[in-house]
C-alpha cells in the first residue's frame, strides 16, 4: 500500500525538468531563461522556427554543450550533464534526423555500437547480447532477423533500430528530431504506434521535435512552442487547435493568407520531357512544363523524384528518352550546361549539396555569379565591391536574417540558409528553378516567405518545378501537380483537383 | 555556477586564441630565445637574410602544394618532380645544348603535364590522390634516372643559368628571395582574388555543392595539381642553379617540410583553413628551427627527428585549430 502511494507521488515529479536555462553564442541568445518539464510516459512536442533554440536545448541535455546558466533536474534531483556519456547514463537518449547508424553493420551491431560489450573471459559474448537485443526488439514488436544489414532496412525500420538502441541503453527519455521527415504516411503510422506503446505502456518520456503540426496534434500529449530562444507557449494538446499553434509560431495569422493560385495561360512550353528512363529509378516519364508555371512533382520518398530533377539539371545522366528545352533538344552533361541555359537547382540536402559551409554568406551567394562580378570582361578577377552589392541585394530581397554578408553561413538558421541557396541563383535571372524539398527543415515564417518569392517570380514568367513530400504545401502553391510512384507517373492534378487526398491516392496508385 | 561558466568560456576563448596565434607566438618565442642565447651568431641581419634565402625554395614548393591541399587532396610527388626538373633543365642545356630560354619553358611544360596526369587519374579514375601521386612520383624518379643515368650533371652548366640565383638586388638581397616574393604574391592573388581561386576554395569546402553550383570540379582539381607541379618545377630549377648541378635526388626531401609548413600554416591566423600566408609563416618557423639547431651545433640525426616531429605536430595543431573553429 505504501509502495503504491509512493509510486503515485513519483508520477507527480517530472522525469526531467530544466529551470532557467541560458545559453549564448557570441552576442546571440540561443536560450533565454527556458524552463520545461518532461513527464513520465508523455509525448512532449517541441516546436518552433529554426533558430528558436530547440536544438541548443537538446545539445545541452545531450551533454554536447554546457549551459551558461540554469539547472537541470532528473526525478527531482539536481544534475549536471558535462558530457554525452553522463547524459546516456542518466537515461537520456537522442535520435537525430540523420540517424547515427552504420549502414554496413547488422542490427545487433548497430544496437550495441559503442556500448560496453557483454563479455565472458574477455571475449565478446554475442549470445548474451543477442538475447538482450531480442528482448528490446520485442518491446518494439520489430520482427527482423538480427543479422540483417542496416542498409537493407527501410527508413522507418532504421528509426525503430535507433529507438531499440536507446532502449538497449536503458533510456527513460528519448528525444526525436523530425522523425517523420523522410517517412511515408503508412510508416508514420507505424512509428506512432510504437511511440504510443512506449509512453502509455512502458512509461518512457518522448520529446518530439517536428515542424509537422498535423503529426504533433496526433501524437503529442503536450506542446511547448519556442521562439528566439524563449519558451513562448505551453499547452496540453486537448486545449488547442492547429491554427492557434501556427499563430503562436508565426506571430501572425498564416492560415488566413490562403494562397491564390494564378491561372497560367498555358501556351509556351518551356521544357518537354519525353519517355525518360534513368538510373533504374525513373521509368518512361513524360511531361511538359510551361512558362511561368509552378509545377509540383510529388509521390512517396524514393520513387524517383530527386533523380528526375538531377537529370534535368545535368547532375545525373539520362539512360534513354529525350528532353526539349524551348523547343530544342537538350541533354546536359554537367550542371553548368543547364545553368547556362537558365535552369537551376535548389538541392534536397542543404548541408551536403547546397552550401559551402565554412564560407561566408557572400561567398555562397556569389559562387554561381563569379563572372557577373568582373570589372573587365576578359579578366577573371573577382570584384569584391560588386559581389558585396549582389549579396546585399539578395539579402534584402529575400529578407535574409544575417548580421552582415560576411557572416559564416553556418551561423544562419536553416530557413535563412535555404534563402541563400535560392538567392544565389537569382542574379542569373533563371527561367526554370527546380526546387527539391524547398521547405524541409524551414520554419513556418520563412516558409511563407519562400512561397511568396516563388509566386512573385512565377508571375513575372519564371517557371518552377517543385518537388515536395509535404502534401500540405502543394495545393496552395502549385497550379498543376504530377504524382510519381515507382518511377512512373501515376497521375496529374490541376487547380482545384489538387488536394491532400487526391495526391495521396495517386501516390499509392500503380501506373498502367 | 557563473564562475564555472565564465571559466569555461574563458578557457574556450583562450584555446581558440592559442590555435589561431599560437604558432606566431611560438615563432616569436623561438626567435627571442635564440637571440638571447646566441646574440652574435643568430640575431644578425646576415643570418636572417640567410634564413630567408634558404627558406625561399621551401616556401615556393610549399605554397604550390597549398593549392592541392585546399581542394582536399595530397600531392606526394612534389619532391621528385622538383628533383627531376633540376636534372632535366641542366641536362637540356648541357646534353641537348638548348639555350636557357628554351630549356626552362620545356621543363615547366613537362611539370605542368605531370600535374595534369596526376589530376586526370585522380578525378577520372577516382584513385586516391595519395596513392596516385606516390605512384606518379615513382615514375618520375624512374624518368629522372633514365635521363641522367643517376650521375649528376655538373660540368658545362652555362653561367647564365647559375647567375639566375647569384644576382642580388641592390647587391644585398639574394635573387631567390625576390623569386619567392613574386611567385607567392601571384599565387596569393590567384587563390584569393580570381574566379579560379574562388572555385578552388569552393571545391575544398564542399565538392557536391560546388558541382551543383556549376563548377567543373574535376577541372578545378586538375588545375590545382598543375599549380603544385609547376611550383615544384620552379623550385627544382632554382635549386639546380643554386647548387650548380642537376642531381637526381637533390629536392626529394623538400616534400616533408612542405607538408609540415602547409599544416602549420593552416593553424596560423585561420582556424585550420589552408592559406598562402600561413604556409609562408610555416616555412619560416621550420627554417628558423633548423637554423637554430645548426647554430647550437645539434647533430644531424637530431635534425631528422625535428623534421619528423614538426610534421606530426603541425598536423595535430591544424586538426585542433579546425576543431575549435566550429565552437
Amino acid at each position: 500500500m505504501d509502495n503504491l502511494i509512493e509510486q503515485n507521488e513519483e508520477i507527480e515529479v517530472p522525469f526531467l525538468e530544466v529551470k532557467g536555462i541560458k545559453k549564448s553564442f557570441a552576442a546571440v541568445k540561443a536560450l533565454d531563461d527556458v524552463s520545461l518539464c518532461f513527464q513520465k510516459g508523455k509525448v512532449h512536442g517541441l516546436i518552433g522556427a529554426n533558430g528558436a533554440g530547440k536544438s541548443t536545448l537538446i545539445k545541452i541535455l545531450a551533454g554536447v554543450q554546457p549551459q551558461d546558466g540554469g539547472e537541470i533536474f532528473i526525478n527531482g534531483k539536481e544534475t549536471k550533464i558535462p558530457n554525452p556519456h553522463t547524459s546516456t547514463e542518466l537515461g537520456l537518449s537522442f535520435i537525430h534526423q540523420e540517424l547515427s547508424l552504420v549502414e554496413d553493420f547488422n542490427i545487433i551491431e548497430n544496437i550495441t555500437l559503442g556500448m560496453p560489450k557483454k563479455t565472458t573471459l574477455g571475449m565478446i559474448n554475442w549470445r548474451k547480447m543477442h538475447r538482450d537485443v531480442e528482448k528490446v526488439l520485442k518491446r518494439l514488436k520489430l520482427n527482423i532477423p538480427l543479422n540483417t544489414q542496416l542498409k537493407e532496412l527501410s527508413v522507418a525500420n532504421k528509426w525503430l533500430v535507433s529507438i531499440a538502441r536507446a532502449l538497449y541503453q536503458d533510456a527513460k527519455l528519448i528525444a526525436m528530431d523530425e522523425p517523420t521527415a523522410s517517412l511515408s504516411e503508412s510508416e508514420v503510422e507505424l512509428l506512432f504506434n510504437v511511440i504510443k506503446d512506449l509512453t502509455e505502456n512502458q512509461g518512457i518520456s518522448i520529446v518530439y521535435v517536428s515542424h509537422r503540426l498535423d503529426e504533433i496534434m496526433e501524437i503529442c500529449d503536450e506542446i511547448t512552442v519556442m521562439k528566439d530562444g524563449k519558451k513562448v507557449f505551453y499547452s496540453s494538446i486537448g486545449e488547442i487547435t492547429k491554427d492557434q499553434i501556427i499563430d503562436v509560431i508565426a506571430g501572425f495569422n498564416l492560415s488566413s493568407e490562403k494562397a491564390e493560385v494564378k491561372k497560367v495561360e498555358n501556351t509556351d512550353v518551356l521544357l518537354q520531357v519525353e519517355n525518360i528512363y534513368a538510373n533504374q529509378k525513373v521509368k518512361d516519364v513524360s511531361f511538359e512544363l510551361y512558362k511561368g508555371e509552378i509545377l509540383g512533382l510529388t509521390g512517396l520518398v524514393g520513387v524517383g523524384r530527386t533523380e528526375l530533377a538531377r537529370m534535368i539539371f545535368g547532375a545525373d545522366r539520362i539512360k534513354s528518352g529525350r528532353m526539349l528545352y524551348k523547343g530544342k533538344p537538350f541533354s546536359p552533361k554537367h550542371p553548368k550546361h543547364a545553368i547556362d541555359k537558365g535552369i537551376v537547382l535548389v538541392p534536397e540536402d542543404r548541408r551536403t549539396e547546397g552550401i559551402i559551409s565554412n564560407k561566408s554568406v557572400n561567398f555562397n551567394i556569389n559562387l554561381p555569379n563569379l563572372s557577373h562580378t568582373r570589372s573587365i570582361k576578359w579578366l577573371s578577377f573577382v570584384n569584391s565591391k560588386k559581389s558585396a552589392e549582389i549579396s546585399k541585394d539578395i539579402i534584402k530581397r529575400l529578407l535574409v536574417k544575417t548580421s552582415s554578408e560576411h557572416t559564416n553561413i553556418l551561423n544562419l538558421s536553416g530557413g535563412n540558409q535555404q534563402k541563400i541557396v535560392i538567392g544565389k541563383w537569382l542574379k542569373r535571372s533563371p527561367e526554370l528553378i527546380i526546387m527539391d524539398e524547398p521547405t524541409r527543415g524551414v520554419d513556418v515564417g520563412a516558409r511563407a516567405e519562400i512561397y511568396n518569392i516563388i509566386k512573385e517570380m512565377a508571375v513575372k514568367g519564371t517557371s518552377f518545378l517543385i518537388i515536395s513530400s509535404d502534401v500540405e504545401e502543394l495545393p496552395g502553391l502549385c497550379s498543376r501537380v504530377i504524382v510519381l510512384n515507382e518511377g512512373r507517373i501515376t497521375g496529374e492534378l490541376t487547380d482545384s483537383m489538387i488536394t491532400k487526398d487526391s495526391i495521396l491516392k495517386l501516390s499509392y496508385a500503380h501506373a498502367k | 555556477m557563473n564562475n564555472q561558466i565564465s571559466l569555461n568560456e574563458r578557457r574556450r576563448k583562450s584555446l581558440r586564441f592559442t590555435s589561431k596565434y599560437g604558432t606566431l607566438i611560438g615563432l616569436l618565442i623561438m626567435i627571442l630565445v635564440f637571440s638571447i642565447l646566441k646574440p652574435t651568431s643568430f640575431a644578425t641581419f646576415n643570418n636572417f637574410l640567410n634564413i630567408f634565402n634558404q627558406g625561399s625554395l621551401s616556401a615556393i614548393i610549399a605554397c604550390g602544394l597549398t593549392a592541392v591541399v585546399i581542394v582536399g587532396e595530397f600531392d606526394m610527388s612534389i619532391g621528385y618532380v622538383a628533383s627531376f626538373a633540376g636534372v632535366l633543365v641542366t641536362g637540356l642545356m648541357v646534353n641537348q645544348k638548348l639555350p636557357i630560354g628554351v630549356a626552362i619553358p620545356i621543363v615547366l611544360i613537362v611539370c605542368l603535364f605531370i600535374g595534369f596526369v596526376n589530376g586526370l587519374i585522380i578525378t577520372k579514375a577516382k584513385v586516391s590522390s595519395v596513392i596516385t601521386t606516390i605512384g606518379i612520383g615513382g615514375i618520375v624518379v624512374g624518368l629522372n634516372y633514365a635521363y641522367s643515368s643517376g650521375a649528376p650533371i655538373a660540368t658545362g652548366v652555362p653561367d647564365q643559368f647559375l647567375n639566375l640565383t647569384l644576382v642580388k638586388l641592390f647587391g644585398l638581397i639574394p635573387a631567390d628571395i625576390i623569386y619567392m616574393v613574386v611567385l607567392l604574391v601571384i599565387l596569393w592573388v590567384v587563390l584569393n582574388r580570381t574566379e579560379l581561386g574562388q572555385r578552388i576554395q569552393a571545391v575544398g569546402g564542399n565538392q557536391n555543392a560546388a558541382r551543383l553550383s556549376g563548377i567543373y570540379v574535376d577541372m578545378v582539381k586538375t588545375i590545382s595539381f598543375m599549380i603544385s607541379s609547376f611550383f615544384a618545377g620552379i623550385t627544382g630549377i632554382l635549386l639546380a642553379s643554386l647548387i650548380g648541378s642537376g642531381t637526381t635526388g637533390a629536392a626529394d626531401t623538400y616534400m616533408i617540410n612542405a607538408f609540415a609548413a602547409v599544416f602549420l600554416g593552416s593553424a596560423t591566423l585561420k582556424d585550420g583553413e589552408f592559406h598562402i600566408l600561413g604556409t609562408f609563416i610555416g616555412v619560416f618557423i621550420i627554417q628558423i628551427g633548423f637554423n637554430g639547431l645548426a647554430i647550437f651545433g645539434a647533430p644531424t640525426f637530431f635534425q631528422y627527428i625535428f623534421q619528423g616531429a614538426i610534421l606530426v605536430g603541425a598536423v595535430a595543431l591544424s586538426t585542433v585549430a579546425s576543431k575549435y573553429a566550429s565552437k
